[in-house]
């Protein structure tokens, strides 16, 4: 009974160290840690399995656990392990060396010396004092290094809350914005990268863009008028361009709605000339009939008509009808006839008289020169005429026959481009060469020479487009050029097939026609350049 | 030997509250380590006629107006890439050309029939680095013109917000190197803003004000 009292006493613990151990619940722990620690070994094979990259929040959350947990462990049987001895058991020849140093309770000798050598760094100056004094000085220490820690780490965790990293255990909650601002704030965007994007938000409708007064210096000389405009006479014209620029943007750039525009307005100044004659001159012009290419009718008249008024008496013999007709055409055309037209007698009367008059004799003058040209016997095949029409509509009937009239080239241009259709393609015509302001000199320069007696501008026109053996038909050959580009309408002069295709060069060829002027075949060949 | 060009760009797009751009200045001058650029851009877009045929076709026109002499540049953005591979890069790779050009181009255009389609006025600056890539960054307010051509009236779209650029030149060869260089240099800049393919909205980033504080201020370290 003693013996398995004593046994029993023997093999059981005092119950109140039992309970102090609580071994229970140590062992539950030592499980949970175990259990960790293999799910961590577990994670890493996995890793190394598939080559994936850990990632490191999650690693150190285990690390963290793991941690955690043996430090409880350890922490609760320390507080229970004083009563307790440990006795070697199975002592064998492994451990009999082993056994006393992990037993003793002495430091390792490297360990004690570092022992004494950081408690005499910390003891300095302190070793005389009293052991009060020294217990202290080392509290009021502990309490300054105490407090930096504590510093340290309120701004670490102050830090952590502006960042909103939050604990490590958990993700970062980022802190919601308030709701209307964040809908304000995506309609923000919205608007933003629809503008830079997409441009939306940003398109001036067509009737507010005009063009402010003062433009951006970079832009200053962009909108200036271009050198066709500056050679219309008036400065009104100029000042028309200007304002008319907001006009047509809608169909076209800015250039182009400052020709178009421009255009419209010498149309309507045409019409509104001076000169009523050349309304009436122009119908006539138009009528004047030459049914055969080989129209056996001399180019006297037509040389010996010295003033427009003669002419247009000439001309009113013609058929009313065609003229009607071209005129229509003419005035339906836009502005680009109107405009070379306008270039040309532009350079013809900066000697002669006052500018004003320039429109009035552009239908003047077109007129005397499609009369002209029906006039002179010049011969063409109507194969040239027929040439490269392309989206020329010339090809009718009575068109041909009568634009093969022609002798001289600058007569068929004009005359052609009258008779066509209104034809919009005449407008990107008209602007090239109307912004060509390399050209206008070529053209005076072909122009300068003709009939002395013609004083009058539209004379000197008509001189030089309708004599073949005088004057230069040089600037209305350019005009008949750049017409031709779309109608390639050809001339005796033979440069209409090469005018048609170079519009500037039409302008270029007014100097080579004028040397050539007899010979067409150089002609043709100068104009295609 | 042909020469690489650079016919593509890598690009991506942000927005950023007015408030907080400065911090983001800071943020890149200490990851570019090159001075900022003033920026003043005048972009005129340009879109065909219909003589110009049936394809629409769309031109900018930028003219840098902080130099003394204003100096123009002609730029056609194409199509993006499009595409599985597409989608799994995180910027936009498009075809991209850019010219410089003379004054005379806006007038060229016009001639040609281009209509002005809208314009726009960024001011701001930029950054210009390598990084595995030549990257810019251009961070800039959007600003729009009441009337055409007026560039000194110039009001912004978004008076808040402004919009960030992360672009760099590609070519058809090495694009994903490119696309990857610009995608990890956004990473840097996640504490203050979010950065997306044009066209993808992204909002605000929330730590972008406790990041702007950081970097507006001087360390605010306590001394012991």
């Amino acid at each position: 009974m003693e013996g398995e009292l004593v046994q029993q006493q023997q093999e059981r613990l005092n119950q109140a160290v039992q309970q102090q151990l609580n071994l229970e619940q140590v062992k539950m722990r030592a499980i949970s840690l175990f259990k960790a620690i293999s799910r961590i070994l577990e994670d890493f094979d996995a890793y190394a399995r598939t080559n994936t990259t850990p990632k490191w929040q999650d690693i150190l959350g285990q690390y963290s656990m793991v941690n955690l947990e043996l430090f409880n462990i350890v922490d609760d049987i320390k507080k229970v392990s004083k009563p307790f001895l440990v006795y070697p058991k199975n002592v064998n020849a492994d451990n009999a060396t082993i056994l006393p140093v992990m037993l003793s309770t002495k430091l390792l000798p490297e360990m004690e010396t570092e022992d004494t050598s950081k408690r005499d760094q910390l003891l300095q100056g302190m070793q005389n004092l009293p052991i009060a004094t020294q217990i202290d000085k080392l509290k009021a220490r502990l309490d300054m290094i105490a407090g930096a820690c504590e510093g340290a780490e309120k701004v670490l965790a102050d830090t952590r809350k502006a960042y909103c990293f939050g604990t490590r255990q958990g993700p970062a909650i980022a802190p919601a914005l308030d709701k209307g601002q964040a809908a304000k704030i995506q309609e923000q965007e919205n608007l933003l990268r629809a503008a830079v994007n997409v441009g939306e938000g940003l398109r001036i409708p067509g009737d507010q863009r005009h063009i402010t007064a003062s433009l951006p210096m970079h832009l200053a000389d962009v909108f200036t008028v271009n050198e066709g405009a500056q050679s219309f006479p008036e400065g009104s014209s100029n000042n028309a361009y200007m304002k008319n620029t907001p006009l047509s943007s809608n169909s076209m750039g800015g250039q182009n709605s400052l020709l178009q525009t421009s255009g419209s307005q010498l149309l309507g100044r045409s019409a509104a000339s001076p000169n009523v004659a050349t309304s009436a001159t122009f119908d006539n012009t138009a009528a004047s009939p030459i049914p055969y290419a080989n129209s056996p009718r001399s180019s006297t008249n037509m040389m010996n008509t010295p003033s427009p008024q003669q002419q247009t008496s000439q001309q009113q013999q013609q058929q009313p009808t065609v003229q009607q007709q071209q005129r229509q055409k003419m005035m339906q055309l836009p502005q680009q006839q109107q405009q070379l037209l306008a270039q040309q007698q532009q350079f013809r009367q900066s000697a002669m008289q006052g500018l004003g008059q320039l429109h009035g004799q552009h239908q003047m003058q077109f007129s005397q020169q499609i009369g002209h040209q029906q006039f002179q016997g010049r011969q063409l095949t109507s194969g040239h005429v027929q040439h490269g029409i392309g989206q020329s509509q010339l090809n009718q009937g009575n068109q041909m026959t009568r634009i093969s009239q022609f002798s001289g080239a600058a007569n068929n241009a004009l005359f052609s481009a009258a008779q066509t259709t209104p034809n919009t393609q005449m407008i990107p015509n008209i602007s090239a060469g109307i912004s060509s302001q390399s050209l206008l000199p070529r053209m005076q320069f072909g122009l300068s020479g003709n009939n002395p007696q013609r004083n009058h501008a539209s004379q000197m026109l008509n001189d030089q487009m309708f004599s073949m053996g005088g004057g230069n038909p040089g600037g209305m050959m350019s005009i008949q050029q750049q017409q031709q580009q779309q109608q390639s309408s050809q001339g005796a002069f033979g440069g209409m097939a090469s005018n048609a295709q170079n519009l500037q060069s039409g302008m270029m060829t007014l100097q080579n026609t004028q040397q050539n002027h007899p010979n067409f075949s150089q002609q043709r060949q100068q104009n295609q350049q | 030997m042909q020469l690489k060009k650079a016919d593509m760009e890598c690009v991506v797009q942000g927005i950023i509250e007015t408030q907080h751009v400065e911090a983001l200045e800071i943020l890149l001058q200490g990851l570019c380590g090159v001075q900022r650029e003033r920026l003043r851009i005048h972009e005129i877009c340009l879109k065909n006629g219909p003589n110009l045929g049936l394809v629409a076709s769309e031109v900018r026109l930028l003219c840098d107006l902080e130099q003394t002499e204003p100096s123009w540049t002609v730029r056609h953005i194409g199509g993006a890439m499009r595409g599985a591979g597409a989608e799994q890069i995180s910027v936009l790779v498009r075809t991209m050309v850019e010219s410089k050009v003379s004054k005379n181009v806006l007038r060229m255009f016009y001639t040609l029939g281009y209509k002005l389609d809208h314009e726009l006025l960024r001011v701001g600056f930029s950054f210009q680095f390598n990084r595995g890539a030549q990257i810019t960054v251009t961070v800039s307010s959007v600003n729009k013109m009441l009337k055409l051509h007026a560039t000194d009236e110039a009001v912004p779209v978004t008076p808040g917000i402004q919009m960030v650029e992360v672009t760099a030149p590609a070519s058809a060869e090495n694009y994903t190197e490119v696309a990857a260089a610009v995608s990890s240099f956004c990473e840097y800049l996640a504490p203050l803003l979010h950065l997306s393919k044009p066209g993808v909205s992204t909002g605000v980033v929330p730590t972008a004000a406790a990041a702007a504080a950081s970097l507006m201020s001087d360390g605010g370290g306590t001394t012991l």
